[in-house]
């Protein structure tokens, strides 16, 4: 739900309380004061009859006699209000309805006698289609309010909100490895500024630290490849001198610790190249070929470990992903496949127009197959692998939206690389 | 033959010329791009081995600058970088070949043979160790005139210790050599042991003499000793 959609709706909900109420107070008082108006005009009545009283003429049959009787009051009778009013529905025999009837009794003092005055109007009561009226006049009001209400909410937080929409395609736009700063507008309202600052300093700290991390990663691994490199000449060039076995021993475990610490440089250098790496709209890299020539490259490994390998590659597979990052993938795929099996095991290769399946006879993993994506993660500690080949797939995979799955069932390690539609 | 050495670590670049040297190679060094560029107008080599990454440049430019002024050296690429940059960036233009530090030195010589090789067709094209010959145009490989019957993997390994005579192979530069990006080679070494061990059969099998001898399990070496 939108926020002016929100604040809409909130003004009709109180816009509505309010007219009811209004319409309330106006039903009330407009009772009210048909019955006012009828006493305040009784009280005229009885004033005038009183004066008639008073003036001692006979005024029998006047026509401000009709609703009006008169009793001259005992000296004994006391008088508890100087007046006294009386609403009560009646039924009216002229108007063949139930009528509210209002009497007003007066006492006046005419020349030492006390009158009881009681003066008597029909009051006919706002009912009905008095009401329908009334309420059709607010259901109306309420129509307009709320239309303008609807309508003038959509441009003035259109206008007001302006500079917040903005700030929102910005976030969204904004890519923590581009080179410029996040392109905000100053807007007059205090509390967008603030988001605005705010944000500007986040996305500025954590652009200097993506840069920071990037630029460690790169020097890092570079400049940490030259010292092996010089490193390990230096051993096999000791190598080919006079040594005892011990020593050769020695430096035959260092060259491989060395080799080791190389390729777990390699392999990390080249994750964080996958995770900035920045991907134009990928070519297609045909997979029908890629995948039997990987098979081959590989096939010498296979066959000395004993494993039998089948293939079924359906023709003409052609997917999104950069030809050299396919081939790095497969042959990730590839020599975990081989590793990770038995003597004597088996690999079944699938390729589909949809997926590529790996499947290959192994042990159980030591760990959940979905932690085996993470880095330096070991399904075999016995095996003397670094443990970063699968994330390197997996960052692959992601890269080009291909959704990759892990599972191992009966004996058999499956990995199944789903492949993105085309132009997703 | 003559190399020039362009790298700026100067104890990777003494090793490199060590090896070189007692490859019968002439090996001089330049630490930066600028005595590189210097010395390449002035002196003709049949080999640049170019770092990238030069205190004062980029090799790559330096490459660019050598095939504007027409100079006709084999270029190979040392670099710390791994052959996914050169394949994503297309680094390796106008260069003969590239290898990703660290190397093993065995690879690095195999390697100059290689391209040495590419760019005199003229020369003999035919390796020999002893009795061991080794045709690089058919290639096929004999022991005393008898044809061995080797699978691409085992000439490939038997070329590569016949241009590493007489040097300690670890296991691992064999992998290397054999393999390269496709595998690591820390689970390959038992490959290594397979495939040594059909080489040998093989030979003596010819009626050749086993050359190759074990280096206490660490390595192999080709020698006339056996």
């Amino acid at each position: 739900m939108k926020l002016n959609h929100r604040y809409t709706l909130a003004y009709a909900v109180i816009t509505l309380f309010v007219l009811s109420v209004g319409f309330a107070i106006v039903y009330g008082a407009m009772s009210r004061s048909v019955t006012q108006t009828t006493i305040g005009k009784l009280r005229h009545l009885n004033e005038v009859v009183a004066a008639q009283l008073r003036s001692g003429r006979d005024y029998a049959g006047h026509p401000a006699r009709a609703n009006v009787r008169i009793r001259p009051l005992a000296p004994s009778d006391t008088v508890a209000h100087a007046q006294l009013v009386q609403v009560r529905p009646e039924w009216d025999p002229e108007l063949q309805s139930a009528v509210n009837v209002v009497r007003l009794s007066t006492y006046p003092r005419i020349g030492g006698q006390r009158y009881h005055l009681t003066s008597r109007a029909v009051v006919v009561m706002p009912s009905d289609e008095y009401l329908t009226g009334i309420v059709l006049v607010f259901a109306w009001t309420f129509v307009f309010l709320l239309a303008l209400v609807v309508i003038l909410s959509e441009v003035i937080s259109w206008y007001i909100l302006k500079p917040f929409n903005a700030i929102l395609l910005s976030i969204e736009r904004f890519q923590l490895s581009q080179k410029t700063t996040i392109g905000l507008q100053p807007s007059r309202t205090k509390e967008f500024n603030v988001l605005n600052d705010f944000l500007m300093k986040m996305t500025s700290r954590a652009q200097s630290d993506y840069q920071g991390l990037k630029e460690f990663s790169e020097n890092a691994s570079h400049e940490l490849q030259t010292p092996i490199a010089s490193m390990k000449a230096k051993i096999e060039l000791l190598m080919d001198s006079e040594l005892s076995e011990k020593q050769l021993l020695m430096l035959t475990t260092m060259h491989d610790e060395l080799e080791r610490l190389a390729k777990i440089n390699q392999s990390l250098t080249l994750l964080a190249k996958l995770e900035h790496f920045e991907w134009e709209p990928a070519p297609l890299t045909d997979l029908s070929r890629l995948v039997p020539a990987t098979e081959a490259a590989f096939a010498d490994l296979a066959e000395m470990k004993g494993l039998r390998t089948t293939q079924q590659i359906a023709p003409g597979v052609r997917v999104p992903l950069d030809e050299s990052l396919a081939q790095l993938l497969l042959n990730n795929l590839f020599s975990n496949a081989i590793r990770h099996n038995l003597p004597g095991g088996e690999i079944r290769v699938l390729l589909s127009a949809t997926e590529l399946l790996v499947e290959n006879t192994g042990h159980a993993p030591s760990v959940p197959v979905a932690e085996l994506f993470g880095r330096f993660k070991k399904g075999n500690a016995a095996l003397d692998s670094i443990g970063i080949g699968l994330a390197i797939v997996k960052r692959i995979s992601e890269l080009y939206s291909h959704r990759v799955g892990y599972t191992y069932a009966d004996g058999w390690h499956r990995i199944r690389v789903v492949f993105a539609a085309a132009g997703e | 033959m003559k190399i020039l050495l362009i790298e700026d670590h100067p104890e990777l670049a003494r090793s490199i010329v060590a090896y070189l040297t007692q490859e019968h190679y002439l090996c001089e060094v330049a630490a930066t791009f600028d005595e590189a560029r210097e010395k390449l107008i002035l002196f003709t080599y049949d080999c640049v081995l170019l770092d990238i990454m030069l205190p004062d440049g980029n090799g790559i430019n330096l490459l660019k600058l050598l095939r504007k002024d027409g100079v006709e050296s084999s270029v190979i690429i040392i670099s710390a970088q791994n052959a996914l940059d050169f394949k994503l960036t297309g680094l390796s233009e106008g260069a003969d070949d590239y290898i990703t530090k660290p190397f093993p030195l065995p690879e690095l010589h195999a390697r100059i043979k290689a391209v040495m090789r590419r760019r005199s067709p003229h020369k003999s094209n035919v390796l020999t160790f002893l009795d061991l010959t080794a045709d690089l145009e058919s290639m096929e490989c004999r022991v005393n005139g008898k044809l061995l019957s080797l699978t691409r993997k085992e000439t490939n390994l038997l070329l590569y210790f016949i241009n590493n005579k007489g040097r300690m192979l670890t296991r691992q530069a064999i992998a290397a050599h054999l393999w390269g990006d496709y595998t690591d080679n820390l689970d390959s070494v038992d490959f290594v042991y397979q495939h040594v061990k059909n080489l040998r059969k093989k030979i003596t099998d010819a009626g050749g003499k086993d050359y190759i001898s074990t280096v206490y399990g660490l390595g192999y070496k080709l020698n006339a000793a056996g």
